[in-house]
């Protein structure tokens, strides 16, 4: 039998640990799940923590400049030289993918103006296209109170990388969702306030949180560094910009990122 | 001709998978090294060895491994070529502020100054495991140590972090 030592020994060193008896010390320990959720919560921040920003455009300009010279290009077989290399050589070398990168760069403008143009082109909004995906299922609308399985939610968390720890609320409906063509999770959680809908877009980024209201849906679109955005959304209008905000920091801090 | 397209499809394959990896190893670099414009170079070089090796790639989905492995390689000779003597973390922090502090959080630039402060030897694990979805057995196998190593450096890194954050560790068990 494991006593809460060794738990916590061993959930300390991995949060994630699926040993079955770990789960069974967490589920029959009131003081060691508590702890657990406390763990979980810092773990989430240390994720985000590490999610650093890295420059975007430099990763396509960094592909370009190292790729190789076609065989046939003049300077084939002078471009990498990493072996033994003296460290003028290898500052010359250095020099010459600075020459490369800058090209890359100025490809890479032309490619953001463009881009910028592309984006600022009136277009289907995300909340617009959040709302549109909710008339498509209705039933998951219902006010319930029972929980959808645990094996079919996390299922369904699992192929979008992420866990939820308690503390959203009762999670009612789970569904892997197509949206703007890639797969995303979309819940509904039971609150206070009625059902909830969540839909976590892991594909699609948002600047800052962006409350709308639309055809009869309320909800917010927020950022979530380095995963996309989050959208909540509630039915009706009854519910107060306030505390959808409020419903997506409980979301967003049970969230478990798993890659 | 035959060879162009081959040649095509595999600088393209490749393209693919760098510009998909490049964010997490760019993240991997920054936390083994603390410093960004090492990290960028390490990662360049990374990619130079990774293409001309990629025939040594068989199993694509292997290749954020493959690639975390020449990071590591890379980093060490890194060491060889500048030979760093002293590492004075507050300077590295100082260096590094505007990465460090670009967090909407407050608390993310208190836990990623606290990781700054962290050992090697526990900050490399725990990076693995967080960031890059690592298993524990991944983790050994990477750092050529045993499973119950890596375990204690986690749990030691755990520990160490939360108390530099000001989280209360009072409950935590000993070692």
């Amino acid at each position: 039998m494991m006593d809460c030592a060794r738990y916590k020994n061993s959930i300390l060193a991995d949060p994630r640990d699926t040993d079955p008896e770990l789960h069974e010390h967490r589920a029959s320990c009131g003081a060691c799940n508590q702890y657990t959720e406390r763990l979980l919560r810092f773990e989430s921040r240390l994720g985000r923590a590490l999610r650093v920003d890295v420059p975007v455009p430099a990763a396509a300009a960094g592909v370009d400049a190292y790729a190789p010279v076609p065989a046939k290009a003049p300077f084939s077989g002078n471009v990498v030289s990493l072996r033994g290399k003296s460290p003028r050589r290898a500052a010359g070398a250095r020099t010459y993918r600075k020459g490369w990168l800058a090209i890359a760069a100025s490809v890479l403008l032309g490619f953001t103006v463009a881009g910028v143009l592309w984006l600022a082109a009136p277009g289907p909004s995300l909340a617009a296209d959040v709302v549109t995906h909710m008339a498509e299922e209705p039933e998951a609308w219902r006010r319930t109170d029972v929980p959808v399985p645990e094996t079919h939610l996390n299922q369904v968390l699992r192929e979008s990388h992420l866990r939820l720890v308690s503390g959203a609320g009762m999670v009612s409906y789970a569904n892997s969702c197509r949206f703007r063509g890639h797969q995303v999770p979309h819940l509904v959680i039971q609150t206070g306030s009625g059902p909830v809908t969540v839909m976590v877009l892991v594909h699609e980024s948002a600047s800052g949180p962006q409350p709308f209201d639309e055809h009869g849906y309320r909800g917010v679109i927020v950022p979530v560094a380095g995963h996309g955005s989050l959208a909540v959304l509630t039915r009706g209008g009854a519910t107060d910009p306030a505390a959808i905000l409020r419903i997506a920091a409980r979301v967003l801090d049970s969230i478990v990122w798993t890659a | 001709m035959k060879d162009d397209v081959g040649g095509n499809q595999k600088r393209a394959r490749f393209q693919a998978i760098c510009q998909s990896l490049r964010p997490d190893l760019l993240r991997f670099a920054f936390w083994l090294s603390r410093d960004r414009a090492l990290a960028e170079d390490v990662v360049q070089e990374t990619m130079l060895r990774a293409w001309k090796a990629q025939d040594s790639l068989l199993d694509q989905s292997s290749a954020k491994p493959w690639f975390l492995t020449i990071i590591r390689r890379e980093y060490a000779r890194s060491f060889e070529r500048k030979r760093f003597v002293t590492v004075d973390v507050d300077e590295l922090i100082a260096k590094e502020e505007p990465m460090l502090a670009a967090a909407e959080e407050q608390d993310l630039a208190e836990i990623r100054a606290a990781l700054f402060k962290l050992p090697d030897e526990y900050r490399e694990p725990l990076v693995l495991q967080v960031l890059m979805g690592y298993s524990t057995a991944e983790i050994a196998r990477e750092l050529d140590l045993s499973g119950a190593a890596v375990l204690t450096r986690l749990f030691r890194a755990r520990k160490q972090l939360r108390v530099l954050c000001g989280e209360d560790t009072s409950l935590d068990a000993d070692e």
